[in-house]
């Protein structure tokens, strides 16, 4: 995030400038607020808090007037007579514990027409509860996926696509920890609990300097912090889970603690329902999100982090008890944060960040003498640490630096078993990798017209021992000769400058140009087939054989904001090629393959397209459009006859509406309509008969149709649409008690969007037939949210 | 494996809303070019599983559900020596005859088209065999195959649980094979064909196939357990073939083909290894044991 951005307009040049710093926070809870405005009357100048909820501030001396301002909230305006540096906390009010009538103040922040980002969107953790939700869950990753630019991987999933790039193409942080699979239930929702989540921050495109690591997107999630003021409990009871949180002071003014937690309970629901033959499933998933801090003095605190979220699916047999599976997989991530002011002048962020994703699996057959027992297990495991310095030289340059260290260990897998008397057990070698990068950028006002934030990025990435490759032949079999490196003996070495670039040129007050030049590596690679996400999809870092991925992203872009910052309206366009992409060879195994880096292509990908963005900020109807025209397809020299193919999520045009209506101080009401071009599937051409036999009992010949296709992604599915409509009934809103109802409406007018389809042979009448699966029809919904 | 997984979240959906929704659509797909397709085996020990089946490809909405059978070719199987570094097809070439032109075959095997039978064809351990095959129209099909060292069953054995009495009144029973694997590396494919007492016509007559190497348990023994529900009195046969290499990976890639679908079907390649069609010639090392589960 460029953290602070000069919005001088007309400045007097005095060199012996003052500063004013300190942290916007909520009055109530103590929270700090990412992304308040500072805006200086008399200098019609000012500046945002960072993502720590921290502001500087360049004044000359004399007397000015602050107005410290954060959507949602009642401004406060502050008279300070300058004559040296000031540290200033600022508390500003919620505007809805107002008791007389619903007012939202907010700011009224030009800051999206006058500052070099592009490209970046931010929502709050409140904002995502508002939009209407499938089985009353509100998610992050779904919301996202209403913007220009970001598509969804399809119907219920959270999987998501950003201008072209795949889904291990996002960086996902939450709290600054990676989360390497950010969905449950196999996509259906995300990790995110949103009673724990403050903001939501994504950046597709235009990425600063401070930001790296994957090609298409970084994906910020911070967490809350804890209420430092008194103790609140809220949480909220769906149809399929219930969350609960718990915040309060550990000292107060001080010291801060929360806790949110949340289950699923479909397993126990559903159950009655199920058919016989699956009776003994039992499936659900839990998140913990754990938060404390604390504030020794203005210039320092400190923040601890904590989450773990597991899925766990049972099987027993209900007609056979012998026949068990337990699979479990989630993400551990534990962060701890040093925020230190070092002078008026210069901020700084210190993490240590420890993040893993596990799956396990364990599988029993039959018992006694002749039990059959399997258990496998892969994941990966980050070690970071990492450090960001802001420098405050003057309104005009706002220079940051810093790098990041992680040590990653890739598990590929280790099983075991016994069948009988018999132990049996392999393990796939564990890979090692350190990666690298430092990097400085600088935000530069140069004119009135003209800013521009230059910054130039350094990568490294070292895949190192102890590991001994194997050599196999043509025919996948050992050879038997082998080459072995020692702790932390280099086995592939890369490194590479990223520079980044992004200027804005002021056409009017409410208008202007923006260009940004963004070059990123990624040097790790999920290893999948399907496009879809599955639990055991594998990590695997850049190797002697699989090279980096690299991407170049070129965007330019239009802004104009209208009737005093109420409306911001964007046009933004992109060219986006992309070099060593991953697939693999088809019908590669990917679980338990001892070569799976052979089993790698790389090739080309290319995604371009123009994003229309309107918004409306204020008043009682709120709301944004978006449309994207684009167009993204993917090269390799060994798919495909080496011609170039539509990416299995090109989507031409894509389209997406949310409005929001708060009718008086109880009933708000929101709809959204999203249109998507159908994702590309590739779908069989031709068919024939293949392992021949005869069956006996009915007389007649016995065989298998086996399909073969042609042209990869030639065949689009139905385009997808839908409309979801909420009403949020607010029952009780004061400081002490609140209660809402949300009920929501997902697919209002039950369309059938396509899951997949799939073919019937049907040898009685002698046709083929084609079925489309679909999941949601209309469904209804209703959620009970609290919070005392 | 993975397959597995594929499976059980398959259900996932299907457990999260009782059942998920579905509709018939009409699709139009492109025509595919025409490609031939075979498929040949030999082994030691069943002279009914020396075989040939040459078809063509269709379109994939094609009426046709018939094996689509191509009569008229001419086939022919070598058996090699392997001398030093060199494999040559000096033996007499055996020919395949189409079944149809056997008296009476469209009664005695319904359906059956483009099938080539010899009746003095059998196969050795340890001996190359080389396929060759020229269709009316003049086009040429070959491929080369090896029949390994034959790796024997073991001993079957089975458990009978009369506690868990199933719904027809029968006793569950549960087979349990066992074969040690030799050191070399090993390939197998090994077909489970249930009740009937006969001999099977085509590997596809078999009610079970799995297709496995010894990477993970090479040079030890091998205890293969079918969890599948049998009935006390049934009657389980196994066929455990030694497999090439080359043979195994056409398999492998064909067991992915032929569980292809879904929302997760990906375009499966078979790896064929033969020449000018698509499919494989296998030649199979065969054990073969019957197990009655009393």
């Amino acid at each position: 995030m460029l953290c602070y951005t000069a919005l001088a307009q007309n400045k007097p040049a005095i060199s012996d400038r003052f500063t004013i710093s300190g942290y916007i926070k909520d009055s109530a809870s103590g929270e700090s607020l990412i992304g308040s405005t500072i805006y200086i009357k008399e200098l019609k100048t000012g500046g945002v808090t960072n993502e720590y909820g921290y502001y500087i501030i360049s004044v000359p001396p004399g007397k000015i007037t602050v107005v410290y301002s954060f959507i949602g909230y009642k401004s406060k305006e502050i008279t300070f007579n300058i004559k040296q540096n000031i540290k200033q906390t600022i508390l500003l009010k919620d505007a809805n514990l107002e008791t007389k009538e619903v007012i939202v103040t907010g700011e009224r922040s030009d800051r999206n027409v006058k500052s070099t980002e592009m490209s970046r969107i931010e929502i709050s953790g409140e904002k995502i509860k508002s939009l209407p939700v499938i089985f009353g869950e509100p998610d992050v990753l779904k919301a996202i996926t209403l913007l220009p630019g970001i598509k969804s991987g399809g119907e219920g999933s959270t999987g998501f696509y950003v201008r072209g790039g795949g889904p291990d193409q996002n960086l996902v942080m939450m709290d600054e920890a990676v989360v390497y699979n950010p969905s449950h239930l196999l996509g259906f929702m995300s990790v995110f609990n949103t009673d724990a989540v403050k903001n939501v921050e994504i950046i597709k495109g235009g990425m600063p300097a401070n930001y790296g690591g994957r090609l298409s997107s970084i994906l910020n999630v911070s967490m809350r912090d804890g209420n430092n003021q008194k103790y609140v409990f809220s949480g909220g009871v769906g149809i399929i889970a219930s969350r609960f949180s718990a915040e309060g002071p550990i000292k107060k003014n001080k010291s801060s603690f929360i806790v949110s937690a949340r289950r699923t309970y479909i397993d126990a629901l559903v159950q009655p329902f199920l058919p016989g033959e699956y009776k003994g499933n039992g499936y659900y998933f839990y998140d913990l999100n754990a938060k404390a801090n604390y504030i020794f003095s203005d210039k320092d605190r400190l923040y601890f982090s904590f989450y773990i979220g597991r899925d766990i699916f049972n099987f027993t047999s209900p007609v056979n008890k012998d026949i068990n599976f337990n699979i479990a997989w989630g993400n551990t991530a534990a962060t701890i944060r040093w925020n230190h002011v070092f002078s008026d002048k210069l901020f700084s962020n210190t993490c240590i960040i420890y993040n893993r994703y596990d799956l396990t699996n364990k599988f029993t057959f039959g018992s006694g003498a002749a039990q059959a027992q399997f258990q496998a297990s892969s994941g990966i495991q980050d070690w970071t640490l990492k450090s960001d310095y802001q420098c405050h030289f003057s309104n005009k340059h706002y220079f940051k630096f810093g790098g990041q260290y992680i040590f990653h260990t890739f598990k590929p897998g280790i099983a075991s078993g016994t069948v009988g008397a018999v132990n049996f057990s392999d393990e796939i070698q564990n890979k090692y990798a350190h990666e690298l990068n430092i990097y400085a950028m600088d935000e530069w006002q140069i004119s009135h017209r003209l800013s521009i934030n230059a910054g130039l990025r350094w990568v490294l990435f070292d895949n190192v021992g102890p590991y001994t490759q194997y050599q196999f032949d043509d025919n996948n079999i050992k050879t038997g000769a082998s080459q072995s490196w020692g702790n932390n003996q280099s086995i592939a070495f890369y490194t590479g400058f990223e520079p980044r670039f992004a200027a804005n040129y002021l056409v009017t007050d409410h208008s202007s140009i923006k260009a940004a030049f963004t070059q990123t590596y990624q040097f790790l690679n999920l290893a999948t087939t399907s496009g879809a996400s599955f639990p055991s999809d594998l990590w695997i870092p850049s190797s002697e054989t699989i090279k980096p991925q690299l991407a170049y992203q070129y965007a330019l872009g239009y802004y104009h904001n209208f009737k005093d910052n109420e409306w911001e309206s964007s046009v933004e366009t992109y060219y986006k090629p992309m070099y060593n992409q991953i697939e693999f060879k088809p019908g590669t195994r990917l679980f338990f393959n001892q070569n799976l880096d052979a089993a790698v292509i790389q090739g080309k990908g290319l995604s371009y397209g123009i994003e229309f963005f309107l918004k409306k900020k204020f008043g009682n109807t709120t709301g944004w459009f978006g449309y994207t025209l684009s167009k993204t397809t993917r090269q390799f020299d060994e798919l495909n006859n080496g011609e170039a193919f539509y990416y299995r999520y090109d989507r031409t045009h894509d389209l997406s509406l949310v409005v929001t209506q708060q009718f008086n101080k109880k009933w708000s009401g929101t709809i959204v309509f999203v249109y998507g071009t159908g994702n590309a599937a590739t779908l069989p051409t031709g068919r024939f008969a293949y392992r021949i036999g005869y069956d006996q009992i009915l007389n007649q010949a016995k065989f298998v149709f086996i399909d073969l296709y042609d042209q990869i992604n030639s065949y689009r599915l139905p385009a997808y649409h839908r409309m979801d409509v909420s009403f949020t009934y607010m029952q009780k809103k004061t400081v002490k008690w609140e209660s809402s109802w949300n009920f929501s409406v997902y697919n209002v007018y039950n369309r059938a969007n396509p899951y997949f389809i799939y073919f019937v042979p049907d040898i009685q009448s002698q046709t083929i037939k084609a079925y489309m699966v679909y999941l949601f029809p209309i469904l209804p919904s209703v959620a009970w949210n609290f919070r005392f | 494996m993975n397959k597995f997984l594929k499976n059980i979240f398959y259900l996932l959906p299907i457990i999260f809303l009782v059942s998920s929704c579905e509709k018939e659509i009409s699709v139009s797909l492109s025509d595919a070019k025409q490609q031939f397709i075979v498929e040949a085996s030999i082994n030691q020990r069943f002279q009914s599983l020396n075989y040939v089946f040459i078809s063509k490809s269709i379109d994939y909405f094609n009426p046709d559900l018939s094996m689509g059978g191509i009569k008229g070719a001419s086939v022919f199987i070598t058996e090699g020596k392997i001398i030093g570094a060199d494999t040559l097809y000096t033996g007499t070439p055996f020919q395949m005859i189409d079944i149809g032109t056997f008296p009476g075959a469209d009664s005695l095997f319904k359906g059956f088209s483009g099938i080539y039978f010899s009746t003095t064809l059998i196969g050795k351990e340890n001996t190359p065999y080389q396929l060759k095959i020229t269709l009316a129209d003049g086009t040429k099909i070959s491929g080369t195959t090896f029949i390994p060292k034959v790796v024997p069953i073991d001993s079957l054995s089975y458990v009978v649980k009369n506690e868990d009495v199933n719904k027809d009144g029968f006793n569950d029973a549960y087979p349990t094979l066992y074969f040690n694997d030799p050191s070399e590396q090993n390939n197998y494919r090994l077909a489970r064909y249930n009740n009937v007492d006969s001999l099977m016509l085509g590997w596809g007559s078999a009610d079970s196939y799995r297709t496995f190497d010894d990477q993970m348990i090479n040079g030890t023994q091998r205890v293969i357990f079918y969890p599948n529900q049998f009935k006390q009195g049934d009657t389980v046969n196994f066929y455990l073939n030694s497999i090439g290499r080359k043979e195994y990976i056409f398999w492998q890639s064909f067991g992915t083909a032929a569980n292809n679908g879904g929302p997760f079907a990906t375009p499966v390649q078979l790896k064929s290894n033969i020449t000018g069609a698509i499919g494989s010639f296998t030649g199979y090392g065969c054990s073969y044991k019957r197990i009655i589960m009393k």
